[in-house]
């Protein structure tokens, strides 16, 4: 066949032969259905996807996090064992941030910032589906870790004699969210197959290899969506005319591409002392576990921004929208977030102050933690000063996004209280750090992107999700996750540790446990009657027109949902919130002659990302089972790394590829935008 | 290839190609990830400065252990691969792929040589009773060259794959020579990293009588 049929412009890929790679492998470009979306390199479909996964983990970390409360409702209570708590709560703060928010934030990065930018698409399609699978493989691993728990209660087991040499049998990660050394890791002498005695199960191998691909899945992402944001602005977009939530999500990849590295060798170490009998924190052979704090945290405190910032671009794109007011010193939330990002790094001692680091470093480290408090106090007034005076609309998403405002400043303010070295060291490991974070990264970030949910979805789906419903799931989601979280404040400074298992009575802390377990039903229900909303909206949904909200940036000028190639015509544009001027003002935006019967670009599809991501989830699965000595393994991770190397080879080997497609004529549309100078690039 | 308008081709907003600029943010993510590892020896270099213990329980020092002439001569070599892999992506733009195939063939040679003595060092080193098990300097030392070993085998295979790739015929023109333009940037950062590493992880033992962290042995053996 002649590549030359691909260049005629087509109204749809359907009209053309399927392309070839060199190799005479077919392009899966005339895919319909599940072989579509396993192949898609539309960036549009990519954010669906990511947001499907995130929904299922935030039910599955929700399930742990009820397990949690309902062991916790009363004192001396043997719901789960205490082996089985400590699985529970590692894979539930594991599986939120990782495998809920992160992805959460990473669906609405992926639909919305080409749309923002007046793009086609990301910089790199392909590796946007690698970033994609490569995420479900990790989390895959992550959570096949409780197959192997449950296959073990069950007695599966029990015959072979791998499980009979376990020492530990807790298959599921079981150290806490940050697995600190020594418990993760080592101790005394490495024997001749290069163990050294261990202090947990394979869980911590699950956990090891799981973040390692999650963080290959980030990074991934993260280099291409900065690629995206920097290099594919429409004409006249320059970087201070930029949504904030493409700023922020700018930002945020900044902060992945610099702070997961500093995980990813910790893993290493981690993996080198735990499977070949290295000493990097194994304190009988001179190892300091306290260097895996400090690796930990200086990646885990940018983390905590990478969690927040997005939901904080949500919320300033939502704000101005139902105030019917620009965005209030927009200069100065654009310059906060990126203040935000860069003390962010600077931070991440106040994780430590009890752990000896001396008088200087800890003052030093207190100091800057109350100094990040300004940037961050700053978009709070910002936020304040944007709905000041505005003609408010209390739609759903503005609910939602004024609770974020509320709550995350509750757990701002306890924030600064540990910024107090002395004070922290009274609160540290109790139940007041739990209410704090729960404060900012539930209060905070999972109303904003459930905020954001309710706000894109009509754009998403052209759907307009049931108000009623919405209101009050949002009454639900607010009023439990006070009513759970509010009295862990109490019940921390009373003394009652994290991470255990359960409580004697008497200790006046009965009653608020008991409340908190109420309030974390109520939430569970809120939550997934919110899902439910939306799964039931993306189906079956009143249909909605393209800007139901009057909306203000580049995405509402689309129809919903969204063409294939975004935009027909590339916008020019000649002011901040252009759309919304555009609508009410003089002309803000004008079109390109591009597209129209020439056609645009489109990449075709591949199944290479796809393969490279199922080489990472045979790597993932292989080594946690070869670590506990199941026969062969070896020889699936080795598959798994020559399965990746052919993924990424004939990803290259085939090329991007792509054909043209027609988009609607421009029409009568002058081409120059008429308002202040439109600077081009 | 079949695309028909090439999308490296597109004009971007900074006028950087797409794939130089990702190259450069991965080059800036992998400064985090060495100076991690690099701070890792560092730190633990200060921590235990008498070198360590072999399998026979003997006190090691760390200038018996090193043989820097070697490491010297593996270091001007991936220098000098650094300068052909120059002269290749400048004959990549001039379109000169015959130059090129000779330079990039260079690079391939000299790298290898670079990773041979890298296993030489490795084998001769844990014959020495310096093992990965055996000490808290021995974990540090093989993991942080042997990533950086592991940077430089996965460059010498992307040399090779662009190297075979040139016969097909299609690697030319701006897109071929931004490919090789980016693969030599890789190339470049790998060999400043060791530049990095030489330095901290074997040259401060030779500084002053007796090492910078000041409890090695005298230069005299």
């Amino acid at each position: 066949m002649s590549h030359d049929t691909h260049h005629a412009p087509v109204a749809s890929k359907l009209d053309l032969a399927p392309e070839r790679s060199d190799l005479g492998l077919i392009r899966p470009d005339r895919k319909t259905g599940w072989a579509d979306w396993l192949t898609t390199v539309d960036h549009k479909k990519i954010g669906v996807l990511y947001g499907a996964f995130a929904m299922l983990f935030f039910l599955v970390g929700g399930v742990e996090a009820l397990a949690i409360r309902t062991q916790l409702a009363r004192p001396d209570n043997d719901f789960v064992t205490a082996r089985m708590y400590n699985q529970l709560f590692t894979m539930h703060g594991t599986t939120m941030i990782f495998l809920g928010v992160m992805p959460l934030s990473a669906a609405f990065f992926n639909f919305l910032v080409p749309l923002q930018i007046g793009a086609r698409d990301v910089a790199f399609p392909r590796l946007n589906a690698f970033s994609l699978w490569t995420f479900v493989a990790g989390a895959f691993v992550l959570n096949s870790s409780w197959l192997f728990e449950f296959g073990h209660l069950a007695g599966w087991f029990n015959n072979f004699s791998w499980y009979k040499s376990l020492v530990y049998t807790d298959f599921a990660p079981a150290n806490g969210w940050f697995s600190y050394a020594p418990l993760s890791g080592t101790v005394g002498q490495a024997d001749a197959a290069l163990h050294a005695p261990r202090f947990t199960g394979v869980g911590t191998d699950f956990w090891i290899i799981g973040i390692q691909i999650l963080g290959i899945a980030s990074l991934a992402a993260s280099f291409n969506f900065i690629c995206t944001i920097i290099n594919m602005r429409a004409k006249g977009m320059t970087m201070m005319r930029l949504p904030v939530f493409t700023w922020m999500t700018l930002v945020t990849s900044a902060l992945i591409i610099l702070a997961f590295p500093a995980i990813t060798v910790a893993l290493i170490e981690l993996m080198f002392d735990r499977q070949f009998g290295a000493n990097f924190f194994n304190p009988s052979a001179g190892g300091q576990p306290i260097l895996w704090q400090h690796l930990f945290w200086i990646f885990g405190h940018p983390e905590v921004y990478i969690l927040v910032l997005p939901a904080m671009g949500i919320v300033s794109e939502i704000l101005p929208t139902f105030s019917g007011k620009a965005l209030f010193g927009y200069p100065i939330i654009v310059f906060s977030g990126a203040v935000i990002g860069f003390l962010g790094f600077a931070v991440w001692s106040h994780h430590m102050f009890t752990t000896g680091l001396g008088a200087v470093p800890t003052a030093a480290f207190a100091l800057l933690t109350m100094a990040i408090a300004v940037p961050t106090g700053v978009k709070i007034f910002n936020w304040l000063g944007t709905i000041w005076g505005g003609r408010i609309r209390f739609t759903p998403p503005m609910v939602l996004a004024l609770g974020f405002i509320w709550m995350f400043m509750c757990g701002g303010f306890s924030g600064v209280m540990h910024s107090a070295a002395p004070a922290d060291a009274q609160q540290q490991d109790s139940y007041f750090v739990i209410a704090h974070f729960h404060y900012v990264l539930l209060g905070g970030v999972l109303l904003g992107l459930m905020a954001g949910l309710y706000f894109w979805f009509p754009k998403i789906f052209g759907r307009m999700p049931n108000a009623g419903v919405a209101y009050l799931a949002s009454g639900l989601v607010i009023l439990g996750f006070n009513l759970a979280f509010g009295p862990m404040h109490y019940l921390g400074l009373a003394g009652q540790p994290r991470r255990t298992h359960t409580y004697h009575a008497g200790n006046g802390w009965e009653t608020w446990n008991y409340v908190a377990t109420i309030g974390a039903f109520i939430l569970g229900i809120g939550v997934f009657l919110a899902f439910a909303n939306l799964v039931w909206t993306a189906f079956k949904g009143e249909k909605c027109s393209s800007d139901p909200w009057g909306g203000r940036t580049l995405e509402w000028s689309l129809t919903s949902p969204v063409a294939e190639y975004n935009f027909a015509q590339s916008p020019i544009i000649a002011a901040r919130d252009a759309f919304f001027e555009d609508k009410h003002g003089g002309r803000r935006i004008a079109y390109e002659n591009d597209g129209g019967e020439a056609g645009v670009h489109m990449p075709s599809q591949s199944w290479m990302p796809l393969v490279a991501g199922f080489g990472f989830l045979m790597i993932g699965l292989g080594m946690p089972m070869m670590s506990m000595g199941v026969p062969h393994m070896g020889w699936l991770v080795i598959s798994g790394l020559v399965v990746m190397f052919i993924g990424i080879w004939l990803w290259a080997l085939e090329g991007p590829g792509g054909y043209m497609l027609k988009t609607p004529a421009l029409g009568s549309t002058p081409s120059t935008p008429t308002y202040t100078t439109a600077r081009t690039h | 290839m079949s695309q028909v308008s090439e999308p490296a081709h597109a004009p971007t907003s900074t006028g950087i190609e797409h794939k130089k600029l990702i190259m450069w943010l991965f080059l800036a993510s992998d400064c985090m990830f060495f100076g991690t590892l690099i701070s890792t020896h560092l730190l633990y270099r200060k921590l235990y400065p008498t070198g360590f213990t072999d399998a026979e329980g003997h006190q090691r020092f760390i200038q018996n252990l090193f043989n820097i002439e070697l490491t010297s001569f593996s270091t001007f070599i991936l220098l000098m691969s650094s300068f052909l892999m120059a002269l290749a992506v400048s004959a990549m733009h001039k379109g000169q792929i015959k130059s090129f195939r000779r330079n990039v063939l260079g690079v391939i040679f000299f790298g290898l040589i670079f990773l041979g003595c890298q296993v030489f060092e490795f084998t001769h080193f844990f014959h020495q009773g310096l093992t990965i098990q055996n000490s808290v300097f021995g974990s540090t030392f093989y993991v942080l060259t042997g990533t950086h070993g592991t940077h430089v085998a996965i460059g010498v295979l992307w040399l090779i794959l662009l190297y075979f790739y040139s016969f097909t015929g299609k690697l030319g023109g701006h897109v071929g020579a931004l490919d090789v333009e980016v693969a030599g940037l890789y190339w470049h950062f790998v060999d400043i990293v060791w530049i990095i590493i030489f330095t901290a992880v074997y040259l401060v033992e030779y500084l002053g009588p007796s090492g910078f962290w000041g409890t090695g042995l005298p230069l005299t053996k």
